[in-house]
């Protein structure tokens, strides 16, 4: 199926973090390759692999020093190789991070760039005798950087950058520059790669007189990569990064001839303020604000993800609560975000775990689990930067959490071992043994989403009971209608749901196949315990045995 | 019984029984109208064996005029708390127990009716006995005048792949009606492989038995086939898992004959031959895709240990082509029922899983050929239908290949 990205689960992982194969002390994909099965067993259809290229990793690995290879750390190009058929073999997908936008300044491009401005490299960067140009694109990165331009000694010119200044931004007025991204791209999907989360999509044109940001001319772009891929390979996909309001993304799908799917940022911090608050208003209220998009593209869900957890797009009182409510020590914020994961948000409750994950499971879109969240994984908020989300994969009770056999002071980061999350205590081993842990709690919830495709296609419309604690919606598609209804509360709740227009239907609860008394013209009465949550598929009771008209004479 | 049986009968027609009072009455008589119009002055008779009927259809048959033979035989229980789709218990059993009285009567020809067939004609006895009593078959099947969407089991996916195995072009592989020879009888009774307990399996296996074992087989044409029947089933999940999963056990048992065959040949027919009826009629064809739709959502788990990940991929790229108009290549179909073929010889699945998953599959198919020919004329309909018993052929050698 070419929109495969529409029902998919995906996984987002980082190679250095999940499977250390050689003992280096770093996950590498030979790592990754031996928990396939793992993968596999979990449910995931797609991995997401952050970027694994050569880098001088100033920015973990978002500063690329060649689009070609694979960091030494991680392994080579056939381990690489091996990963993806190993992948595949098993029926999982793999899309990779990759950053269009700039370079790390160690890439050969920028090297000849800076030293030579007759190399044909010299316009692969933007660059400029002053650093007024562009003055209204904002700084993004204004805890460190103060101009979106640096002068560089060697060129002796200011080159432009977007982020931070060891990122040099490609010049895509260059037709050198598109062909070489596309090459790039090329190069991977040939050999297997499903599709790309592209990095910082907004910023790949600059025109004076503007934001610089989200331009016709980058998305005439971005479109023209589609077309080139769509020619030439099926069933891939684009994904964009773009962090900003839904109505600003919109234009990333374009009429469906740009990316297939984008993340949905906004909606993630109003799942955490929806449970807190113990009312809906927040997440209903952010569906008023989604715009429709065209039916080949999808929106990509998350609860937690390798960065912060972003608070940009909330309001400055809707921050401040978020920041009261899941970041009682100031070492927890990080630029506009919290960088916490989430068991640590949830205070490690089982139940707002697994309601945030039904959430995710059920609402419009595509869900990205990440790595560790499933297990509920804690973190280290005294690691600098986000590495304190970026902590190695716990799968046992073994020396690093049988991450790697290296000697603990050699790992990339230390294992978590606080004691509420501590390795030993939170680890796939112990919970692939108890039916009940969280691991195999998110395998069933996992599986009970794949078996519709509701949960992937359908529509949404959101029920308005009374009590504002209680979360409830009808998804739709074809001749189907699923009813999820989630407790945002730590209470007890009642809730009386008007179904009239489903009269005759027979609620069947998905997990445990129950089948509930028949929906009738007045309020439908359920019961929910705290946090807790419903699927129900509306199964038509008038439904007779379908006559095909050939039953008769079929013989 | 009270009429006296005889000696001896040169024919003996066969009418395997169970709660048939509608119209049994209606087929003894046209049995023995036949017998007069046909074959004046032959001695024959009547062998009924009855499965239990509670509503008195064997004492209906003596108005027929014809001395009833009485062929006792007790059919399985399971049988009968759930009728095979011919709506016989234990047919197999039956047939045995009228063949055996057929011995008795040593009758040259044995004609077999199916009690249940309110379109049975006095020509029918010609021409299933016809060529036996002359002595140029030894086994007559049936061929019925029928609507093109009628007989979709049989057409799309029994009659290809018998085709296939045997080698001979049957139109009809649980046709009911037949005729055998004393002959084939004597051996039939006799041949250590025939397994009486094999449920359903019975036709086909005499069939292929027949063709295996050099016997002259010919096909009749009878005319329409219609069915008035409180016995048989309705259910297509049913009907689908008992006559493919019959073949898919004789293909056991009879492996050392398919398995060399390659191509195929027509039979010997009698009566003329019948072009498929094409006025309109109502079909949902959209409840069957959306069938096959809900069978790609819910069996892929099933499927996948079927199918090989070629076959699944195609099956998967169908349900999700767009446009109104379902196509399912003829290959493709083939390829389907062979690996259904073989994860049943390989039991890769529960056995009756197996065979009831394939019905999303078939309503798909069965969509799509509906789709095809609803414009076509009578000779495109044959075509279409010969283009995909060619499949069957042409894909013959991927499940020898696999089989071994």
């Amino acid at each position: 199926m070419s929109d495969w990205y529409k029902d998919a689960v995906f996984y987002e992982v980082h190679v250095k973090a999940f499977m250390d194969a050689d003992g280096n002390g770093v996950g590498d994909f030979a790592g990754l390759t031996g928990k396939l099965d793992y993968l596999h067993d979990l449910g995931v259809d797609c991995l997401w692999i952050l970027p694994m290229y050569p880098s001088p990793l100033r920015d973990d690995g978002y500063d690329i020093a060649d689009f070609y290879g694979i960091h030494p750390a991680y392994g080579s190009l056939e381990d690489f190789q091996k990963f993806l058929d190993a992948a595949h073999d098993r029926g999982l997908r793999v899309i990779a991070d990759l950053v269009m936008n700039h370079t790390s300044d160690a890439h050969p491009w920028f090297q000849a760039a800076r030293s030579d401005p007759a190399s044909p490299y010299h316009e692969y960067y933007v660059w400029s005798d002053s650093d007024r140009t562009y003055r209204e694109a904002r700084i993004i990165f204004t805890d460190t950087e103060k101009s979106n331009w640096t002068f560089d000694p060697v060129a002796k010119r200011y080159y432009w950058h977007r982020f931070f200044s060891h990122q040099p931004d490609l010049n895509y007025d260059n037709p050198a520059v598109k062909a070489a991204m596309l090459d790039v791209m090329r190069c991977w999907l040939d050999r297997g790669l499903d599709g790309f989360r592209c990095d910082a999509v907004p910023y790949l044109i600059e025109r004076e007189g503007t934001s610089c940001e989200n331009l016709p001319e980058t998305h005439a772009i971005l479109k023209e990569f589609r077309r080139v891929i769509d020619a030439e390979y099926s069933g891939r996909v684009l994904l964009a990064e773009a962090n900003q309001w839904p109505e600003d993304v919109r234009p990333y799908f374009a009429d469906g001839d740009e990316f297939h799917m984008a993340f949905h940022f906004p909606l993630m911090p109003r799942l955490y303020m929806g449970v807190r608050r113990e009312d809906r208003l927040p997440i209903t209220d952010i569906f008023t604000h989604t715009p429709a998009i065209p039916p080949n593209c999808q929106w990509c869900l998350f609860l937690r993800n390798h960065d912060e957890l972003t608070l940009e797009m909330v309001t400055n009182e809707e921050r401040d609560y978020m920041y009261y409510a899941y970041a009682s020590d100031p070492s927890m914020k990080l630029n506009l975000g919290i960088r916490r994961r989430l068991a640590p948000l949830m205070d490690n409750d089982r139940r707002r775990i697994e309601l945030l994950n039904c959430l995710l499971l059920t609402l419009p879109g595509s869900p990205i689990v990440y790595y560790g969240d499933e297990i509920g994984m804690g973190d280290n908020v005294y690691l600098g930067d986000r590495n304190g989300v970026r902590t190695p994969m716990q799968w046992s009770d073994d020396r690093n959490a049988g991450f790697s056999s290296a000697e603990p002071g050699a790992l990339y980061l230390p294992v978590v071992t606080d004691p509420a999350y501590h390795y030993q205590a939170v680890n796939v081993a112990a919970q692939e043994k108890d039916p009940a842990s969280p691991l195999n709690t998110m395998r069933r919830l996992i599986a009970v989403r794949k078996q519709s495709p509701v949960f992937g296609r359908g529509t949404i419309e959101f029920l308005r009971p009374r009590n504002q604690a209680v979360l409830a919606y009808l998804r739709a598609w074809r001749d189907e209608t699923l009813l999820v209804v989630a407790n945002l509360s730590a209470r007890t709740q009642p809730v009386e749901l008007d179904l009239a227009a489903h009269e005759g239907a027979q609620p069947v609860e998905m997990l445990s196949r129950n089948r509930f008394p028949a929906v009738a013209r007045a309020p439908y009465f359920l019961s929910l315990g705290p946090h807790g949550y419903y699927w129900f598929r509306l199964e038509r009771r008038d439904r007779r045995p379908v006559r095909y008209g050939i039953e008769d004479t079929a013989i | 019984m009270t009429t006296a049986a005889p000696d001896t009968a040169a024919v003996a027609v066969a009418l395997l029984t169970y709660n048939n009072a509608e119209t049994v009455k209606t087929v003894a008589a046209a049995a023995a109208a036949g017998l007069a119009q046909h074959f004046p002055g032959v001695r024959a008779a009547l062998v009924n064996a009855d499965a239990g009927s509670s509503d008195g259809t064997p004492d209906l048959l003596e108005a027929a005029g014809l001395p009833v033979v009485v062929a006792r035989y007790e059919p399985p229980a399971g049988e009968r708390a759930a009728v095979p789709f011919h709506g016989v218990p234990g047919r197999g059993e039956g047939l045995r127990a009228a063949f055996a009285a057929a011995r008795e009567l040593k009758a040259r020809a044995c004609v077999v009716l199916e009690a249940d067939v309110a379109s049975v004609a006095p020509d029918w006895i010609r021409d299933l006995a016809g060529p036996i009593l002359g002595d140029k078959a030894d086994f007559v099947g049936p061929a019925y005048a029928r609507h093109r969407w009628e007989g979709t089991i049989t057409r799309l996916l029994l009659a290809p792949l018998v085709r296939a195995l045997y080698g001979r072009r049957l139109q009809q592989p649980f046709g009911g009606q037949q005729a055998l020879s004393a002959r084939l009888i004597d051996h039939l009774l006799v041949h250590p492989k025939w397994n009486w307990s094999g449920r359903d399996v019975s036709d086909l296996w005499i069939t292929g038995a027949a063709i295996a074992d050099g016997f002259a087989v010919w096909e009749a044409w009878l005319g329409p086939h219609i069915v008035r029947s409180r016995t048989r089933t309705g259910d297509l999940p049913t009907m689908l898992a008992e006559t493919l999963g019959a073949i898919f056990t004789l293909m056991d048992r009879h492996q050392d004959l398919w398995l060399e065959v390659r191509g195929s040949e027509p039979l010997q027919t009698i009566g003329t031959p019948q072009a498929p009826l094409i006025e309109p009629r109502p079909i949902e064809v959209e409840a069957m895709r959306d069938a096959f739709r809900l069978g790609v959502r819910d069996l892929g788990g099933i499927w996948d240990l079927i199918l090989a990940p070629d076959t699944l991929g195609e099956v998967l790229v169908l349900e999700a082509a767009p446009g109104p108009v379902l196509r399912f290549p003829d290959d493709l179909w083939a390829r389907i029922v062979y690996e259904f073929a073989l994860g049943h010889h390989y039991a890769v699945v529960h056995r009756e899983h197996l065979l009831r998953s394939l019905v999303p599959l078939y309503l798909g198919r069965t969509a799509a050929y509906v789709q095809a020919t609803r414009a076509a004329t009578a000779e495109a309909t044959e075509r279409t239908l010969e283009g995909a018993a060619l499949a069957f052929e042409r894909q013959k050698p991927y499940l020898v290949e696999h089989w071994r």
